[in-house]
Formats: structure tokens, C-alpha cells, sequence
């Protein structure tokens, strides 16, 4: 049972290792980019704080996909993950801006469909709902930080050598809160579809107690360092050579935007703290690191005076918000059916 | 392994001292320059002369050694990766400000030119003009460090200045070349005095790179 639970896992910890090599580079790429900060220090203190991050904070947003779609086969579960890495795959080779949630939401989809189950409309309206309130909530935190930061660096007469010092700092803390977010919220990606079959057991280590789920998303955030580490640095040059010239002030509130949503999406403790303070909420939804990135980055152009604004990304944007999630449970659907039907595997539980 | 240290700042601020030392340089330099050609033309070439005409070369050399300094300070700590070539050629520019000063009274101590009376005037006002123009130079490069809101002003007082020496040069020149005076030490005059208008084009070529360099370090 073990065994074949960790072969497949496989489909998951590959989404992993790819959301690692992917997203992780929207947190500190930019920082590593403008040598700032060294390869090695940012992807350091990014995987640890994805680890804690995934392990303390990973369930909240978790539980949104559960009552979307509680896969509950594990068979079922390995196929969502790896139609979700597929479609993936595919849209990034088509350059179109890809999020990891799109494709798993997609793919649970499509395994409610095969499985004559009802989805959530409200569930789904949520999630889809959040895909576009994280980029235009990421441009919105990116434009009024853009002024306060400008402001405080205008006037603060720091020496330039002192407010590089700052910087340099502010980076490091930032890289590691938005580590902490994107743990806490991509997580549910990765291993989302595989809690309803964990065969794991609640763990008791010096006090220290970790449910099935977290073993599983510490398996899972493992994965995602491994993708930190071995292939992130190329997308990082590729992000640095390509997509615009940053100052590595612009840099930190860039990463800031985004850390910022992505742990507004994630953390339920801020979401129960809002909701009894009669204050608005967001939903505890998985959403786009790179999608929150380019909100920033649109966000700052805005700020700028409308310079930077490109509206093909938008565009890629938009046509990855439905295209994605259709393609991912389209494969889910016709990978299930061969998966059920030619290897004689059960994907789903009556 | 993580490359953060503690004495990350501690250095920042010796590297800071050292900068600002690098810009008193420039105005100990000017200062030193209009009192040496002051001399020059009151006593010629006296052991006044001779001392001050030293000075100022200890100012170039410490000027030379505190730019080593700097750039290696960059390099080494790896400080300031997006504005380091600028703070580079700045402080390259600057430095060819102080050279030139030195270059300049040195030619004074080596040549011994006879200058006649009437030029003396015009003189201290062209190496006036050219001096103001060089420590206003270095308050623009300075405030480029601290509060570079100020470099726009502190570069059009530079463009100013350096306008009316040229004009003071060209005049000065015209007034040279209409006189009595042997074409020798005519030729040698108008070199001398072509020598110290080129401080306010040098400093003016500083302040155009300065300020390219400022719309890049806002955010």
C-alpha cells in the first residue's frame, strides 16, 4: 500500500517540483536577477520558509478544493495531479501565463464529471472569482506601495549606500514572507487531490504534532524545494534577461504585492481574525503566484504613468483563466477513463 | 553560508565617509587652485607658489586613493549592483576635475608665464567662475548620494557657470590676441587659459552623466 501510494504521489510531487522551478522564481528572482541577493542564500531561505509555511498554513486553502471535489480514489488523485502538470506543461510551452491552481481546479473537474458527481457551482464561482481578484488586488497593493516607498526614499535622504543596505534586507525578509505565502497557499495544489487518501498517521515528535495532511504537505513542500533548487535558477535569468528592467526597490515591492495576496488567500487565521472584526475577507483559494506577479508589475507600470502595461499579457492572462482549467479537465477525463478502463484501476470510490 | 553580514554596515558607513571625503577633495582642490594662480599672478613663481602648487598635488594623490578605494569597496562588497558602473564613472569623472587642477598650476610652475597686468583681473574672474563651477559639481554628486532631488539644481548652477567661463575665455582670448604682445606669448597664454576653461567643460560632462544617473536611481 506504501508503495504504490508513493508511486502515485509521483503525479503530485512532479507538480511540485515544477511549481518549485516556476513559481519560486517570482519570489526572489527578481532579487537574484539584480545580484542583490545570491542564488544560493534567496533559495535557502525560500525553501524553508515554503516548508513552514506549507505545514502551518498549507489547510486552509486545501479545504476550498476538498468541497470542490474530495477525490477520494487513489488512482483518481494521481491522474488529477498529472493532467494538472500536463496541461501545464502545454501552456507553458504555448507562452501562455499558466497557474498551477487553474490546471488542479480543471482537473478535479473533470473527475467530478467522470465521476457523476456534482461540483460545487458556489465553490467554483469562488475559486474562479479569486483568479481574477488576485491580480487586480496584487496591481492595486503594488500602485499605493509604489508611492509610500518613493515617498519614504525621496525623503528620507538616506545615503544611497545605506538605502542599499535596506533593500538588501527588506528582500530577504520579503523573499522569505512570500515563501512562507506560496507554501502556505500553492500547497493545496500539489497535494490537495491526495489528503482525502492519505494513508499516513498523526505523528508525535517531542510534542511537536503533525496531522496526515501536514506529513503530506511536507512531503509535498519538499518537492517544491527540490524544484527550488534544481531548476529554478533558469527560470530566474530568464525572468531577469526578459520581462523588464527593475530597480531592486521596485523589486521588493513587487514581491511584496504578491506575498501579500497570496497570504491574504492563504491564511485563515487572518481570514478569522477579518471575518469577527465585521471586516471584509477573502476566500481561502489557491491562486497564480506569476499571475499575482504580473498584477504587481502592471501595478507599479500604472503608477509609473502608465508606462510597462502590456496588453498582451493581459490578453495570455485572460485566455489562461479559461483555457486552462478546460484543457486540465478535458486530459483528467479522458486520462480517467483510460486509466479505469485499460489498467483496470479504481479512480473512484462509490 | 548565507552571505548577510553582520559588518555589512559597519563597512557602508566607512565606504560612505569615503565617498563624502572624495568630494571634499574637489573643493579642497578648487580652493587650493584660485589661490595658487592668485599667488601666481601677485608673485609669480615664489616659494608661496611652490608650496601651494605642492598641496595640491597631495589633494590629487589622496583624490587617487580614496578612488581606489571606493571602486574596490564596491566591488568586493558587492554593494549597490544596479548603480555600480554609474557611482564608477562618476567617481572617474570627478577624478579628471582634481587631475586637471593639478595639470594645470603644475604648467603654471613649469612654464612661468609672463602675464601682463591688464589679464590679471580677467583671469582671477575666469578661474573663479571655473572653481564655483567644480564644487558645485561636487554638491550635485554629492546630493545624488543623500538627496538627489537637489542634483537638478545644484547641475543648471554648473551649465550656468560654465557658459559664462567660456564666455569669459572667449573674450579673454580675443583681448590676448589683439595685443602687442610676442605671438609666443600669446600662443602660450591662450593655451593656459583654454587649460583652465576645460575644468568647467569636464564638469560639465560630469553634471550630463550625473543626471542620467539620477533618473535612474529614482524608483
Amino acid at each position: 500500500m506504501e508503495i504504490l501510494f508513493f508511486i502515485f504521489l509521483s503525479s503530485g510531487l512532479f507538480l511540485g517540483w515544477s511549481l518549485g522551478a516556476n513559481d519560486a522564481a517570482n519570489i526572489f528572482g527578481t532579487a537574484v536577477g539584480s545580484k542583490m541577493l545570491k542564488f544560493k542564500t534567496a533559495a535557502t531561505i525560500a525553501s524553508i520558509f515554503i516548508i513552514i509555511g506549507a505545514v502551518y498554513s498549507g489547510a486552509g486553502a486545501s479545504k476550498t478544493l476538498e468541497s470542490l471535489g474530495s477525490v477520494n480514489a487513489l488512482a483518481g488523485a494521481f491522474m488529477v495531479a498529472l493532467s494538472a502538470a500536463i496541461s501545464v506543461y502545454w501552456m507553458v510551452r504555448s507562452g501562455i501565463s499558466v497557474s498551477t491552481s487553474q490546471a488542479i481546479v480543471g482537473a478535479i473537474v473533470g473527475w467530478n464529471i467522470y465521476s457523476n458527481r456534482p461540483t460545487d457551482i458556489e465553490t467554483l464561482n469562488i475559486i474562479a472569482s479569486s483568479w481574477v481578484i488576485c491580480p487586480i488586488l496584487s496591481a492595486v497593493i503594488a500602485f499605493f506601495s509604489y508611492f509610500i516607498v518613493r515617498k519614504l526614499l525621496r525623503h528620507s535622504h538616506i545615503h544611497l549606500l545605506r538605502e542599499d543596505c535596506y533593500v538588501r534586507s527588506g528582500l530577504i525578509i520579503i523573499a522569505a514572507f512570500g515563501a512562507y505565502a506560496l507554501g502556505a497557499n500553492n500547497i493545496a495544489n500539489v497535494m490537495g487531490v491526495f489528503v482525502a487518501s492519505s494513508p499516513f498517521h498523526d505523528i508525535n515528535f517531542h510534542g511537536l504534532t503533525l496531522s496526515s495532511t501536514q506529513i503530506l504537505f511536507l512531503i509535498g513542500s519538499i518537492s517544491i524545494c527540490v524544484g527550488v533548487f534544481t531548476y529554478s535558477q533558469k527560470t530566474i535569468h530568464t525572468i531577469g534577461n526578459n520581462l523588464m528592467y527593475m530597480t531592486p526597490a521596485i523589486a521588493w515591492i513587487v514581491v511584496f504585492s504578491q506575498s501579500v495576496v497570496l497570504f491574504l488567500f492563504a491564511s485563515s487565521s487572518l481570514q478569522t481574525f477579518l471575518i469577527s472584526h465585521n471586516l471584509p475577507s477573502l476566500p481561502l483559494v489557491p491562486v497564480s503566484s506569476s499571475q499575482a506577479v504580473i498584477g504587481a508589475i502592471m501595478g507599479v507600470g500604472i503608477a509609473k504613468g502608465g508606462r510597462n502595461i502590456s496588453w498582451g499579457i493581459i490578453g495570455r492572462i485572460i485566455i489562461g483563466w479559461i483555457t486552462t482549467p478546460i484543457i486540465a479537465a478535458g486530459i483528467c477525463f479522458i486520462s480517467l477513463f483510460f486509466l479505469e478502463n485499460v489498467f483496470n484501476q479504481t479512480v473512484y470510490l462509490p | 553560508m548565507f552571505n548577510i553580514k553582520i559588518s555589512l554596515f559597519a563597512n557602508t558607513k566607512k565606504l560612505e565617509n569615503k565617498i563624502d571625503s572624495f568630494h571634499d577633495k574637489v573643493i579642497d582642490a578648487a580652493m587650493t587652485f584660485n589661490k595658487a594662480i592668485r599667488i601666481f599672478l601677485a608673485e609669480h613663481r615664489s616659494d608661496e607658489f611652490k608650496k601651494i602648487n605642492k598641496q595640491i598635488k597631495q589633494i590629487e594623490h589622496d583624490a587617487d586613493m580614496l578612488r581606489r578605494s571606493i571602486e574596490s569597496n564596491l566591488y568586493s562588497n558587492n554593494l549597490i549592483p544596479d548603480l555600480r558602473a554609474d557611482v564608477l564613472e562618476l567617481v572617474e569623472n570627478i577624478d579628471k576635475v582634481i587631475n586637471r587642477f593639478d595639470e594645470v598650476s603644475y604648467k603654471f610652475y613649469i612654464e612661468r608665464p609672463e602675464i601682463p597686468e591688464i589679464y590679471h583681473n580677467r583671469i582671477i574672474e575666469l578661474v573663479n567662475q571655473v572653481t564655483e563651477c567644480a564644487e558645485n559639481m561636487s554638491i550635485a554628486s554629492r546630493s545624488f548620494f543623500r538627496d538627489f532631488s537637489l542634483v537638478r539644481d545644484y547641475s543648471q548652477k554648473v551649465y550656468f557657470l560654465e557658459h559664462e567661463s567660456d564666455i569669459s575665455f572667449g573674450h579673454l582670448k580675443e583681448a590676448i590676441f589683439d595685443s602687442d604682445i610676442p605671438l609666443a606669448n600669446k600662443l602660450q597664454l591662450s593655451n593656459l587659459i583654454e587649460e583652465i576653461a576645460d575644468v568647467a567643460d569636464l564638469a560639465e560632462d560630469c553634471v550630463d552623466e550625473l543626471l542620467i544617473f539620477t533618473i535612474k536611481r529614482d524608483i
